[in-house]
C-alpha cells in the first residue's frame, strides 16, 4: 500500500526531502558556500560584484553598543525594511512604511515604538532569527514598492519569484502572494499563495495554498492564471549567474520586481523547499534528471543556460 | 545507495554479529531473553531487643549463604540501614555482622538471590581439616561405636553410609550386633541425643562429617534453620536429615548457610527475640543471571563485559546504552516517517525521563509546564528582555515548577511527581521557547502539531526503550552499538520519501 504510494510519487517525479538533502544539497552545495548565502550582507556584496541589482543597503548593526546610533543612520528616511542579516524563513523581519510622532509604521498599518525597534534589533543581533542561533547583524535597506502586476493577487507585502537553479540551470519557478493570513509575508509556510510561473512562457499556473491546490486568490478572489511576469529572460538570467556567483549547484533564488529598479535578488537559498512542486503541479524530479542529461555546451554561460531553460520547460499549451 | 557507506555497513553488522556469535557459540551465552533460571529469593529478618544501659553497642552475626560449586550469590543487599553491615569469611562459613548503635533495639533485613545451576557443578571438593570434628564421647563409648561399624567394614561408602543412617531408627543390617552393644549403644544415643550420636558413630567408621544449618529450598517461612549432617563418601556428600537419618534424595535442593555447631544468629548486646526465613522462587531472566559466569571467565569477552564493572556504574550504562537506541528511533521517525519535531534530540532526552516519571505523567508534565511555560512567555514578550536573560528566565520557572511539581507529589505520596528533576530542564526551556516563535510565526495549529509531533516521538521511544529483553540485551551485548552505527549508515542513505510525503504531495502523485 505504501510501497504503492511511493512508486506513485517516483513516477510523478516527486523530490522527496531526504533525496534531495542527500543527492542534490549535500552533492552540489559545498559546505564552504553556504555562508554566502546564509548571510544577506555576503550575498547583497557579492551581487554588487557581479553587477546583480539588490535592495539598497542604508544600515547595518552589528554590536547592541550601536543600536542607539540606528536612527541617526537612517536619517530622515521613512520607509525601510529591518532583516536578520541570517534570518531563515522570512522571520524577524519588519517592513516600515512611514514614521509618524517619533513612531514607526508598518506595512500592516501597526504603530510601533522606538523601544520596541530597539529590543527587535537587539533579539536579532541576539541570533535568535538566525539559523543556528549565532549573533547575528540586523540589515537596514531600502523598502520595494512592487510592480503593480500581481497587485490583482496580493493581499498586502511584497510578492517574490522563487526560481530553483540546478547546476546553473532554471528548473522549476514560482512567485508567493502574500495573503491576510501570512501578514504580508511572501512565505508559504504562513499561508502564503504559491503561484507556479511556466518558465518557458514566463506566465502563471495555478496556485498553492498549505497543501491545497487553488485557482483564485484567497482575499482578493482574483484568478492566478495566465499573469504575464515582466522581465522574466532577466530574471532567469540572474537566477542563472546566480550559480556562478555562489559555486552552489542546487539553490533556490528570490527575486522582487520593483516597480521602479525592475527585477531586484533578495536573497539565495542553499535548502530551498519542495512546496514549488505542488504551486507547479509537477515533480522536480524529472527536471533535474533531464538537466543532468543536457548538452555540456549549453553549461558555459548563463545565457545559453536560461535560454535552454526557456526552450525545454515550456508547459504544453492547454 | 553509496557503495563506501554501504561496505561500512556491512562492516559494522560483521563486527557486530561475529562478536555476539562468538559469545554465543564459544561462551554459551543464551541468544534468547526470555529463557528462565532456577532462582531463590532468601530474605531474613532478625528481631532483637536491647539489653542494659543504652548506648551499648550490640554486634548480631548471622550466617549467610555464598557461592559454592552449583550455587551463586547472584545479589544481597542489607536492608537494615542504621547498622554497620560486613561480611566476614569464617572458616566454611560466611557471616553478616551488623554492628552499632541503634537508637532503639528492632529489626534487620538482609535479602539475597541465590542462582542454582546444577549443570554447572563443579566436581565437589574433598573435605578439609573442618570436616573431622573433635572426638565426642569417652573411651568406652568409642570403643562401642566402633564395634557397631566394624561389621559393615567390607561395604561400600556409600552403602555403608546408608547402614549407619538407618540406625537412628534403630534398623540395624545384617550382621546385627550383640545385645549388649546395641544396650550401650542405646544409652549414648540418650545421652548425646540423635543427631550427636549420629556423629560419633560416622567418625566412628571414619565418615569426614559436617554439621549444616540451612534451608531445604521450597517456598517456605520459617522461624528455625533445618539442620542436616553431611558425609563425604569419597566421591561427593551425602547429606541426611539429623533428627530421623532420612537421606536427601538428589531432587532436593539444600541451602547451607551455617557449617559447625555455632547457632545460626547470635546477638551480643541485645535479646534475639525472633529470626524470621522467607524463602520464595523467583524468576529472573538468564541474561541477567549470566553474571555468575562472566565475573569469574577468564575469557576476554567475558572479561571486557559490562558486568565486570561495580554495580552502581553498571545502571549508569544500562541508562547509556539507551540513548542509541533512541537516537536510532529519531531517524527512523524524522528521516522515515517524517514527524515534526521540537529540536533533533529532544524526544530523546523526554523518554529517558519518562522512565522515572512514567508515560502518562510525564506527557503531563511536559504538556502542563510548556503551556504554563508559554503563558509567562508571552507576558514577558512586553518587557523587551534580552536573549539571554529571558531564556535563563525560562530555565528558572521551569526549575520552578518542577519544585511545585515535586512538593505536591510528596504531599500527596505520587513518587511519579517527585521524579519529575529527571525531566530535561534547559530542553523545556528552549521548547518554550520555540514554541512561542513558531505560535508568533506560523501560527498555533502549526506549533501545537510540532508540539504533538514531539510528544509522539518521545513516547514512541520511550516505549521502545522500555522493552527490558531490548535493554538487557544491549547490556549483554555492547557490540550490538555496532549494529546501530551500521543502522544508522544505511538510514544517513535512504534518500527514498518520507511517510508524510505522501500526504503532503497528494496532488502531485493522483496524476500520472
Amino acid at each position: 500500500m505504501i510501497l504503492r504510494q511511493f512508486l506513485s510519487l517516483r513516477k510523478a517525479g516527486v523530490l522527496g526531502m531526504n533525496r534531495r538533502n542527500a543527492e542534490y544539497i549535500m552533492r552540489f552545495n559545498r559546505r564552504s558556500s553556504f555562508p554566502l548565502v546564509d548571510d544577506k550582507l555576503l550575498t547583497k556584496q557579492l551581487s554588487l560584484k557581479f553587477g546583480i541589482p539588490t535592495p539598497p543597503l542604508y544600515h547595518v548593526v552589528s554590536h547592541h553598543g550601536d543600536i542607539a546610533g540606528f536612527e541617526r543612520a537612517l536619517v530622515d528616511r521613512q520607509e525601510f525594511v529591518l532583516k536578520p542579516a541570517r534570518g531563515g524563513g522570512g522571520s524577524g523581519i519588519i517592513l516600515i512604511t512611514d514614521r509618524r510622532d517619533g513612531k514607526f509604521v508598518t506595512q500592516s498599518g501597526k504603530m510601533i515604538s522606538r523601544d520596541e525597534i530597539r529590543y527587535h534589533i537587539s533579539d536579532i543581533l541576539s541570533g535568535i532569527y538566525s539559523l543556528e542561533g549565532l549573533e547575528d547583524k540586523a540589515v537596514i535597506e531600502g523598502l520595494i514598492h512592487p510592480d503593480q502586476v500581481f497587485g490583482k493577487v496580493t493581499y498586502e507585502g511584497v510578492p517574490d519569484v522563487r526560481i530553483i537553479v540546478y547546476r546553473g540551470i532554471p528548473a522549476m519557478a514560482m512567485v508567493r502572494l502574500p495573503t491576510r493570513q501570512s501578514d504580508g509575508k511572501a512565505n508559504l509556510h504562513r499561508g502564503a499563495v504559491g503561484v507556479g510561473i511556466d518558465i518557458g512562457r514566463g506566465k502563471t499556473l495555478d496556485g498553492v495554498r498549505r497543501s491545497g491546490g487553488i485557482t483564485h486568490h484567497p482575499d482578493t478572489g482574483e484568478l492566478l492564471r495566465d499573469i504575464e511576469v515582466p522581465f522574466w529572460e532577466r530574471m532567469l538570467l540572474i537566477a542563472a549567474r546566480s550559480t556562478d556567483m555562489t559555486g552552489l549547484g542546487y539553490l533556490g533564488v528570490d527575486l522582487v520586481i520593483d516597480k521602479n529598479d525592475g527585477p531586484l535578488l533578495l536573497e539565495l537559498n542553499a535548502r530551498p523547499g519542495l512546496q514549488i512542486q505542488i504551486a507547479n503541479r509537477k515533480g522536480l524530479l524529472e527536471r533535474l534528471e533531464m538537466i543532468d542529461r543536457a548538452p555540456k555546451e549549453i553549461f558555459l554561460s548563463p545565457e545559453k543556460r536560461a535560454a535552454w531553460a526557456i526552450q525545454n520547460f515550456a508547459e504544453p499549451s492547454s | 545507495m553509496k557503495r563506501p557507506a554501504l561496505w561500512l555497513a556491512v562492516a559494522f553488522f560483521l563486527v557486530a554479529f561475529s562478536l555476539i556469535g562468538y559469545r554465543v557459540y564459544r561462551l554459551g551465552y543464551p541468544l534468547l531473553p526470555t529463557s528462565r533460571a532456577k532462582v531463590w529469593g532468601l530474605t531474613m529478618e532478625i528481631f532483637w531487643e536491647p539489653t542494659g544501659k543504652n548506648g551499648k553497642e550490640i554486634e548480631v552475626r548471622a550466617g549467610l549463604p555464598q557461592s559454592r560449586s552449583g550455587q551463586t550469590v547472584v545479589e544481597q543487599r542489607d536492608l537494615s540501614g542504621s547498622l554497620q553491615f560486613n561480611l566476614l569469611p569464617e572458616g566454611l562459613n560466611q557471616i553478616g555482622v551488623w554492628s552499632g548503635d541503634p537508637e532503639d533495639g528492632g529489626v534487620l533485613s538482609y535479602r539475597a538471590t541465590v542462582l542454582l545451576n546444577p549443570k554447572r557443578l563443579a566436581k565437589p571438593k574433598p573435605p578439609g581439616p573442618e570436616s573431622f570434628p573433635a572426638i565426642i564421647g569417652d573411651k568406652s563409648e568409642q570403643i562401642v561405636a566402633r564395634r557397631l561399624v566394624e561389621r559393615w567394614a567390607s561395604l561400600e561408602a556409600p552403602e555403608k553410609l546408608k547402614a549407619i543412617a538407618a540406625t537412628v531408627k534403630g534398623i540395624w543390617r545384617e550382621p546385627p550386633p550383640d545385645d549388649n552393644d546395641l544396650k550401650q549403644w542405646s544409652a549414648i544415643q540418650k545421652k548425646y541425643g540423635a543427631e550427636k550420636a549420629l556423629v560419633i558413630l560416622l567418625r566412628a567408621a571414619d565418615f569426614p562429617v559436617r554439621k549444616v544449618q540451612g534451608f531445604v529450598l521450597v517456598e517456605s517461612v520459617a522461624t528455625q534453620p533445618d539442620r542436616w549432617i553431611a558425609a563425604w563418601t569419597g566421591q561427593k556428600w551425602e547429606h541426611f536429615q539429623a533428627e530421623t537419618g532420612d537421606l536427601y534424595p538428589e531432587s532436593v535442593c539444600l541451602l547451607p548457610l551455617m557449617m559447625g555447631d555455632t547457632p545460626l544468629v547470635t546477638v551480643s548486646g541485645g535479646k534475639l527475640q525472633e529470626v524470621r526465613w522467607s524463602l520464595s522462587k523467583q524468576t529472573l531472566s538468564q541474561w541477567r543471571s549470566h553474571f555468575e559466569r562472566i565475573q569469574r571467565s577468564t575469557r576476554f569477552l567475558d572479561r571486557w563485559s559490562l558486568f565486570t564493572i561495580p554495580n552502581q556504574f553498571q545502571e549508569i550504562f544500562r541508562i547509556l546504552l539507551l540513548v542509541p537506541i533512541g537516537v536510532l528511533m529519531i531517524s527512523v521517525l524524522r528521516n522515515i516517517v517524517g514527524f515534526p519535531t521540537f529540536g533533533i534530540f529532544m524526544p530523546v532526552l523526554m523518554a529517558l525521563a519518562f522512565r522515572s516519571t512514567g508515560l502518562s505523567y510525564g506527557l503531563g508534565i511536559f504538556a502542563g509546564v510548556v503551556l504554563i511555560g508559554y503563558l509567562l512567555r508571552r507576558g514577558i514578550d512586553r518587557l523587551r528582555l534580552l536573549l539571554v536573560p529571558r531564556l535563563s528566565f525560562l530555565i528558572t520557572f521551569v526549575i520552578l515548577a518542577f519544585t511545585v511539581f515535586a512538593l505536591i507529589g510528596s504531599k500527596f505520596g505520587m513518587r511519579e511527581f517527585m521524579a519529575v528533576g529527571l525531566l530535561p530542564f534547559v530542553i523545556l526551556s528552549m521548547t518554550i521557547e520555540r514554541f512561542f516563535i513558531l505560535v508568533e510565526e506560523s501560527g498555533a495549529s502549526v506549533a501545537l502539531r510540532t508540539a504533538a509531533g514531539s510528544a509522539a516521538v518521545a513516547a514512541i521511544t520511550y516505549k521502545i526503550i522500555q522493552i527490558d529483553p531490548l535493554q538487557l540485551t544491549f547490556f549483554v551485548y555492547p557490540e550490538l552499538l555496532f549494529a546501530i552505527m551500521g543502522l544508522l549508515l544505511l538510514l544517513g542513505n535512504y534518500s527514498g520519501y518520507r511517510l508524510s510525503e505522501i500526504l503532503r504531495f497528494k496532488v502531485l502523485g493522483g496524476k500520472s
